[in-house]
This record gives C-alpha cells, sequence and structure tokens, in this order.
C-alpha cells in the first residue's frame, strides 16, 4: 500500500458547490441565526451559546438529545478571511476533540465552490484517546444519533 | 435486535472492540478469548458470531477447535477512522445545503419584490 502523507492521511475532505452566491453562503455558515436553522440534524433544536465571531474568538452550540443528553461542538477561531476561509479549533463532545476545521469558500459564478476540511490530531493522540475510552463515548452516541433521526 | 451488520455495528460494543484488539496480532480460539473475560463463554460465543458476520473475523476449524482470525482489509474501514465521521459531516453539509437552497429562494423573492416597489417608487419620482 502506497505510503500517504501524514496529514493527508488524517483530514477528511468534503467538497461541494451550492447554487448559491458566495455572499450568502458565507452569511448562512456565520450568521448565528441562520446556524441554529441547520446545524443540528432535522428535528433537533441548536443552541448557539456562544458565537464571538472574529480570530481567538469562541464558539459552542449545543444541540440537546429527547433523553436529556447533549452534543455540544465548540472551538475558536484561528482564521477568518471575509467570503473566503475560517479556520476554526473544535471539539465536538463525545465524538471527537482536538481537531481542526476548515471551511473554504470560493466564488463560482453565481455558485460557491465549498471544501471542508477536519484535520484530525495525530495518530498518537487518536490512540491517547482511546486508551481514555473515547471510543466509548463515540461509539454509543454514533448509534443513539442515529436512531434518533431515523425515528424523525 | 442487532440486525445491521458492518464494521461500524461491529465495533459498537466495547466487549467487540476489546476482542478485536486482543486478538489483532494473532488467531485465538474461543476459549482462550473467552478466557480474558468476566462475561460468559456463550455471551463472548454470540460477539464472536457478529463479528463474523459483520466481516471482521474468519473463523478456522482445525480439528475441536475454532481459530478467529482478523480480516485487516475489512477492519481497514475502522482503522481508517477519520472516515467514520464522513458520514456525520456529510449530513451536516446535506442540511446546510438544504437551509442555503431556501434562504436564496426567499431572498430573491423578496429582493425582487423590493426592486418592483424601488422601481415604482422611482417611476414616480421621476413624472
Amino acid at each position: 500500500m502506497e505510503k500517504q502523507n501524514d496529514a493527508e492521511n488524517r483530514t477528511l475532505t468534503l467538497k461541494r458547490t451550492f447554487n448559491v452566491p458566495v455572499k450568502l453562503v458565507w452569511e448562512a455558515w456565520t450568521r448565528p441565526e441562520h446556524i441554529a436553522q441547520w446545524w443540528g440534524p432535522k428535528g433537533m433544536k441548536t443552541k448557539i451559546v456562544e458565537h464571538n465571531f472574529k480570530v481567538g474568538g469562541k464558539w459552542k452550540y449545543v444541540m440537546a438529545m429527547p433523553d436529556g443528553s447533549e452534543f455540544i461542538g465548540e472551538g475558536v477561531y484561528s482564521m477568518i478571511v471575509t467570503l473566503e476561509k475560517i479556520f476554526s479549533s473544535a471539539n465536538f463532545r463525545p465524538m471527537t476533540e482536538g481537531v481542526e476545521i476548515q471551511a473554504i469558500f470560493e466564488k463560482n459564478g453565481d455558485k460557491t465552490n465549498f471544501t471542508f476540511n477536519v484535520i484530525h490530531p495525530t495518530d498518537e493522540y487518536c490512540r491517547q484517546q482511546e486508551k481514555m475510552g473515547f471510543y466509548n463515548g463515540w461509539g454509543s452516541t454514533f448509534n443513539r444519533l442515529e436512531e434518533f433521526v431515523s425515528t424523525l | 435486535m442487532e440486525t445491521r451488520r458492518d464494521v461500524f455495528q461491529a465495533i459498537a460494543d466495547p466487549t467487540r472492540r476489546q476482542i478485536i484488539s486482543l486478538i489483532a496480532h494473532k488467531s485465538m480460539n474461543l476459549n482462550a478469548i473467552a478466557e480474558h473475560f468476566e462475561v460468559t463463554r456463550p455471551a463472548i460465543s454470540n460477539h464472536i458470531k457478529i463479528l463474523y458476520e459483520c466481516g471482521i473475523i474468519s473463523i478456522a476449524q482445525t480439528g475441536r477447535e475454532r481459530f478467529c482470525r482478523i480480516q485487516p482489509k475489512n477492519l481497514r474501514e475502522v482503522a481508517d477512522w477519520v472516515e467514520t465521521f464522513r458520514e456525520l459531516w456529510e449530513q451536516k453539509l446535506d442540511s446546510f445545503e438544504e437551509y442555503l437552497n431556501a434562504l436564496h429562494s426567499k431572498r430573491k423573492k423578496n429582493g425582487k419584490a423590493k426592486r418592483r416597489r424601488k422601481s415604482h417608487i422611482d417611476t414616480k419620482k421621476n413624472l
């Protein structure tokens, strides 16, 4: 098997082209009143606890499950270039911690090319998390989330 | 009821994850595996069955012994665990795109109405 670049191995990349101008994509991605509408799966309420949209600013979104448990997403913005890109550290509890997320916006006429990277921590860090019972957390979380979503 | 049979179902249970790591480096027979756990042998046997059905292990009969061996190819999906988050993010982006499209058509409608009103006023002004 080919040995891939380490960072590449740790990066999950999603690409989309939205049929919407970049200005609106940016607005929907960055404004809390919009984020609350799309962040969670359908039927799940997202509370925007914190949204300090500037470099060094914190964000924290909480999704509440019907059984009272919560999914928490939070992080700190490390780079913001208006209409171009947003980099942020992120923890998604109880699923994955210590990732960096990158949202990259590119004007394509009236459309927008959108790239989303989730850069996971090094293998070593992952193994440590595994030892700490990290997998226990996300395994059951996934199942619960999936169960919940399938009932909608 | 457990009907799902894929790699993620295989690792959804902590005992099964332990079994996987136990036999990751050498194949073991059922008794040897069961010795590592406090749950009953039938319980372990059931986990082994699920792992087998998920394609995570193969079982080879040697005389009266059944040896369980990891199927690394299928387990790669987990080893490539970064990928396990893809579905979750795809769903989030689906949700974003759907919202975005709705917002866009709403704005377009409002924009047209506004422009119509504005041109109406402009026409009036020009009179």
